[in-house]
This record gives structure tokens, sequence and C-alpha cells, in this order.
């Protein structure tokens, strides 16, 4: 009788952890694209990044998103010297932009039950190494164990110090270049 | 007489400046992106020891493997294939990471060396040529290890 109330409790707890495990934790990033466009009269100009990782906390909310900044793809070579140059974006010296964040209508999202839904994510993004305020809207989309994120917003270069004191691309730039990020993550 | 040829001169000179100065822009402005297959591999080493560069000190290793225009080293990498994925852009990623590793290298192929990275299996030793976007870390935010990511990848014909 002993042995048989011990491996009931073994087996609880162990039904209990797995269970707990599918709801909570952290989800990581298997692909994310990341695009930034700017449309100017003069010429358009379109990045895409496909190497940043990310991950979001389903109990907590937090998302965090780390992108190498020199794996930003332009179509002109010319285009991707000077945005990796001390000039402007100095990705030598400031390797990764981030985004720290807390989806904030966490009530609104259920990571237990497919479908779509939509996330208000405030937080802290930083480029070349100044941090400033985001508060953006996003669609989670959950598929079984898959989380789909998906947002468009635009971003002030000038806020975070990126400006232009010589050469082309003062005229070429738009002050501010829409972003998309565009990620799917699962549980690790 | 001589004054009209050496205005000639002098207009045909700016005129040939101007032409070339154009043709410079040109190819500037076109300039294609550079070969990183068909460049040579400035170090070789294996995943271990890149992701162990990078977690004794980072300021250090990005010197030592970032340029500032981008164009950073072109590097060939041997270890072990831990995970095969795809990224949104239908690039196959490779992971090269040593069993007993914190992080690992993961490379991305381009459309063209896809069939090559297909034909590797989870567990084979491999090397790949490919050039380094950013290094391995632990991040604090994300709580875990980044991986070295490298890009335009293919399989090394040693």
């Amino acid at each position: 009788m002993e042995k048989l109330s011990s491996l009931t409790i073994i087996l609880a707890l162990f039904v209990t952890f797995s269970a707990g495990a599918q709801t909570s934790g952290k989800v990581v990033s298997t692909k994310t694209h990341i695009k930034f466009f700017s449309a100017t009269p003069a010429e358009n100009i379109e990045a895409n990044n496909n190497t940043a990782v990310g991950t979001i906390n389903k109990e907590t909310g937090e998302v965090v998103f780390s992108v190498p900044m020199q794996g930003f793809e332009f179509e002109k070579a010319l285009m991707q010297k000077h945005f990796n140059s001390d000039n402007f974006l100095d990705t030598k010296s400031f390797p990764k932009a981030k985004l720290i964040g807390k989806i904030t209508n966490l009530d609104k999202v259920n990571f237990t039950k497919d479908g779509t839904y939509e996330a208000i994510v405030q937080g802290d993004m930083t480029i070349k190494g100044v941090t400033k305020p985001i508060d953006e809207k996003g669609t989670v989309v959950v598929k079984g164990n898959m989380v789909e994120v998906q947002s468009k917003f635009n971003l002030t270069l000038a806020d975070y110090g990126i400006t232009f004191v010589k050469g082309k691309p003062s005229s070429n730039i738009a002050k501010s270049v829409e972003v998309t990020i565009h990620s799917e993550l699962q549980a690790q | 007489m001589k004054r009209g040829k050496i205005i000639k001169s002098v207009i045909i000179i700016a005129v040939a400046g101007i032409i070339i100065a154009g043709a410079v822009g040109l190819y500037m402005f076109n300039m294609p992106h550079r070969n990183v297959q068909k460049a040579n591999a400035v170090y070789n080493l294996t995943s271990s020891q890149i992701v162990t560069e990078y977690l004794t000190d980072k300021e250090l290793a990005n010197k030592k493997y970032l340029s500032g225009d981008g164009d950073s080293k072109v590097l060939k990498i041997s270890g072990v294939v831990n995970r095969i994925s795809e990224d949104f852009n239908g690039q196959k990623v490779v992971l090269l990471k040593g069993a007993d590793d914190k992080a690992g290298v993961s490379a991305s192929f381009t459309k063209e060396t896809n069939p090559n990275a297909a034909k590797l299996k989870v567990g084979e030793a491999v090397t790949i040529k490919g050039v380094i976007r950013s290094g391995a870390s632990f991040d604090k935010d994300l709580a875990l290890y980044e991986n070295v990511i490298l890009e335009k990848s293919d399989v090394a014909t040693k």
C-alpha cells in the first residue's frame, strides 16, 4: 500500500510539472526576419536581416530581440557599406541592436489556445548605444507549440543620434524608417 | 592660334575628366557585393575555438573579426552539425556546436549553396566557409547564449 501511494505521488508530481511546462516558460525564435524600409523622393531603400534572435516569456509577457546589425543586407553594396560605416550606424562598435519589452495586455493573449491575438508591447529599443522607449502593437498567432509574431512600426533615426553630417545619405534616407518584424518561436 | 589649341586641350581634358569621374561614380553606385565564397578565408578554426575566443573577450574578438564597412572576415569553421533549419528566406541554416560547448556557430547558406547544406546530417563533421556577422556571447536579457553568426556560407572543400 505504501509503495502504491508513493508511486501515485511521484506520478502526480510528474504530470503537474509536465502540464506546467506546456504553458509556462520561454519560447525561443527558430527564424526571424526584420526589414526596414525608407521611402524618399530620390530612391527607396530596403534592408533585410535574417539573423536576429528573440524570446518571449509566456508567463511574464517579456519580449527580447537581439539583432546583429551586420546582418542587414541591401541590394546595393555601396549602401550597405555606408550603413555599417562609423558615419552612420558604426556596426563594428555597436554590433547589436536590442528590443526589451513586455506585452502589457497579457490577459488578452492566450498562449494555451490556438488563435490570433493583438498584443501591445511597451519597452526599450537600443540602437547604436542609445536607448529610447517604444510602445507598439503586434499580432501574436498561437498554433500548437508554435508562436508567430508580426509587427510593423516606425522609428525616427534622429532619436537614436543617427544623423547625417556629410555625404550622400542625407538626402536619400527618410527621417523615419518603417520596421517590419516577423518571427516564429518555440519552446526549446 | 596657340591660345585656341590650349583652350581645345583644356576642354578635352576636362571632358575626359568628367567622363572618368562619371564612370567611377557609376561603378561605385552599382558596385557588386563581395563574393564571399571566392574570397580567401582569413582564419581557419573550430567552432569550439571561436566560441571560446568570444566568451573570453568579446571586445577583442570583435576587433579581430568584424570590419567597419560590414565586409567582415571570411572564416572557415570546422565542427559537428548540431542542427539544420531554414530561415524565412528559404536559406538553410547549419549549427555547428561541440557537445560540451555553451554556444556554436550558426551558418546561413544561400539559394545557390543550399543543396550542399541539404546533404549534411546531424552528427556529421564538416568545414563551412562564410562571412562573420556577429560573435558569441551570453545575453543576460535573452538569458541565452547567442551563437557566432556566419552568412553566405558553403561547405568548404579543403
